[in-house]
């Protein structure tokens, strides 16, 4: 738990990094490119080779593109799914704290949509655990919108006891079970 | 069963008076308290066609089962017939009852099949022993394969001619299994015969219930990526969505007159039970509380309907009146009670309760008194449903490591039978009513 946590905070610091000087060199372009337009675009033309306000504009469009990319790609593997006492669709506390971290990494990668499936274990009846599932990724979407992402970026759907991580009927299973997955949507 | 009891008695007395009858002798009161004594003979051939020991088999087989199955009858063993039983006259003058009643037989079957071509006719009569009566006499006539069809229909018959109520045996029950690997939608005979896939969906398939009196069944599929209740006709397989809310869409229960359907929706950020039209127009919602709502079951008037709600803490089964909208609890023993099913006569309602991680199904009047265990043992027993003459229970069976499977039992918990086989994770299943 501690070595995911260390991990996720390395790639966000990365992706803030990213992000900032996207945005600083982001500032430049829209500056040049105000002026006017058309003779960058000549200039550009005429030499190809030349490395100036030109070449600014295509490397900073380059580092925000691959830094938005690079906080997609940390948001699809970086969100973590959260767990659930049996019956419960109240947050935990580990829940609450690995949702602090799922938002920080869905806030840097602001394209980033995301399906929160609601599961339930094996015990129960089927319809329970389809409402009960439901309310699972209900209470991890509310969460992660008081946490500043947009409600529009989050979809739910239960699946009650239909897709269970692992299969087996032990207390270990079960509570692996019990969970609220992330999956990113492009 | 007080009523049934009366029931009996009054219809022996009617039709049979003034002679001795088996009525007189004999009250069915209850599946295994006392049971008639059945001769059941094997069908002789009748005319040009000639032997066919197949049909006969099968006949035989399809016809012994449901009987046992119905708890009211002790077959006589076929080893101690007398030279009665291999000959064809199925007329009371031809039939020498003396040997039936010599091995204690109270009633008798007999019958005979023609086969030509692909066209199957098999003739039957049922005997009162004592009074020489015929109870019923019956031809039937069809394709070759209908042997299985004609076979329970007739059980059916045999059942109303004795206890003045039909049988369940020539229905269907829908179930879904994951035996392709996805859960998908299928249909089988009472006794497990005869499955056929009606879905391919390739995504997940869950709980169907069949229209009253209409081959159509409705149930819930994740294909268009969201929990939406879907309706399919049977035999022309024409299939279309009824009602594809934002979220749950989920176990639909047609009402008693087939014109609404109860289900539960989410579409307001929480499980609420509501009735739609059969084209998914919103008629009303029931029920109005922050907690789960789920599982509806009509009471056969169609006035009531059973719920799950955990809005007293643990899931529990709970009442509403669909007019007024008020709200009783039923169930208060036990820590998770699910699943209720309403029986078509409306003297009782089953449910499963999940104790000490296993389900076991129960049964208790619509007043909350008189609660029953039907079923004890290993394995979760869950999703009761009844048969549509109220004797018996359908369910699935969870052994642990083998997977779920479909299972019949007389609805006081005896006789209980497995019908669909091992490894096939079959489940939900819904028991049609008369076709």
């Amino acid at each position: 738990m501690q070595k995911i946590t260390i991990t996720r905070l390395v790639v966000m610091l990365f992706v803030l990094t990213l992000l900032a000087s996207g945005c600083a060199k982001k500032a430049v372009q829209e500056e040049g490119t105000n002026d006017t337009t058309t003779q960058t675009q000549e200039v550009q033309e005429q030499q190809p080779a030349d490395v100036s306000d030109t070449s600014v504009v295509d490397n900073s469009a380059y580092d925000a593109a691959a830094a938005a990319r690079a906080a997609e790609r940390a948001a699809a593997q970086g969100l973590v799914q959260i767990h659930f006492d049996f019956d419960q669709y109240v947050l935990t506390d580990d829940a609450k704290s690995t949702l602090v971290g799922n938002a920080g990494l869905l806030r840097a990668a602001p394209a980033v949509k995301v399906l929160i499936e609601g599961h339930c274990d094996e015990r129960g009846s089927d319809e329970y655990n389809l409402a009960l599932g439901e309310k699972r990724a209900l209470a991890t979407k509310n969460y992660l919108v008081s946490l500043g992402v947009a409600a529009e970026r989050l979809a739910i759907i239960s699946y009650g006891e239909e897709k269970p991580v692992d299969p087996a009927h032990t207390k270990e299973a079960w509570a692996k079970n019990r969970r609220a997955d992330f999956k990113v949507k492009r | 069963m007080k009523l049934l009891r009366v029931k009996l008695l009054l219809l022996f007395v009617v039709l049979l008076v003034p002679s001795l009858s088996l009525a007189a002798r004999i009250e069915i009161s209850a599946p295994g308290e006392q049971t008639i004594p059945l001769a059941l003979t094997r069908l002789l051939p009748m005319g040009v066609g000639g032997s066919q020991p197949a049909i006969a088999r099968e006949f035989l087989q399809v016809l012994e089962g449901d009987l046992e199955l119905s708890g009211l009858f002790d077959l006589v063993d076929p080893a101690s017939f007398m030279g009665d039983a291999d000959k064809l006259g199925l007329r009371r003058t031809e039939i020498d009852f003396y040997q039936w009643r010599m091995l204690g037989a109270e009633a008798l079957i007999k019958g005979g099949y023609r086969r030509d071509g692909d066209r199957l006719t098999i003739e039957l009569r049922l005997y009162d022993v004592i009074t020489q009566r015929l109870l019923s006499g019956r031809r039937y006539a069809g394709k070759a394969k209908a042997v299985r069809k004609i076979a329970h229909t007739f059980a059916d018959q045999i059942l109303k001619s004795l206890t003045g109520e039909k049988g369940p045996f020539a229905t269907k029950i829908a179930y879904i299994s994951k035996r392709s690997g996805n859960k998908e939608l299928y249909m089988m005979d009472v006794d497990g015969h005869q499955p056929v896939r009606l879905t391919n969906h390739r995504s997940i398939v869950l709980n169907p219930d069949f229209s009253p009196n209409r081959k159509e069944l409705i149930f819930t599929s994740y294909r268009n990526d969201n929990p939406d209740l879907f309706r399919k006709e049977v035999y022309t397989g024409r299939e279309s969505r009824v009602s594809l809310k934002p979220g749950l869409n989920i176990g639909g229960r047609y009402s008693p007159d087939g014109r609404e359907i109860a289900l539960t929706l989410s579409k307001d950020k929480n499980s609420e039970i509501y009735l739609i039209g059969t084209d998914g127009t919103i008629h009303r919602r029931l029920t109005n509380h922050y907690g789960i709502d789920v599982d509806p079951s009509w009471s056969p008037r169609g006035d009531k309907i059973a719920f799950v709600s955990d809005r007293r803490g643990n899931p529990n089964v709970f009442i509403v009146d669909v007019r007024s909208r008020d709200v009783t609890r039923l169930t208060y023993e036990g820590k998770y009670n699910a699943t209720p099913a309403w029986s078509p006569k409306g003297d009782r309602i089953a449910f499963s309760r999940l104790d000490e991680g296993v389900f076991n199904i129960f049964t208790i009047r619509p007043d909350g008194t008189d609660e029953r265990q039907v079923t004890f043992g290993d394995g979760s027993k869950e999703h009761p449903r009844w048969s549509p003459d109220g004797r018996f229970l359908v369910y699935s069976l969870d052994r642990r490591g083998s997977g779920k499977s479909i299972w019949v039992m007389r609805a006081d918990g005896t006789g209980a039978r497995q019908i669909s086989p091992l490894g096939e994770n079959d489940s939900h299943p819904a028991w049609s009513d008369r076709w």
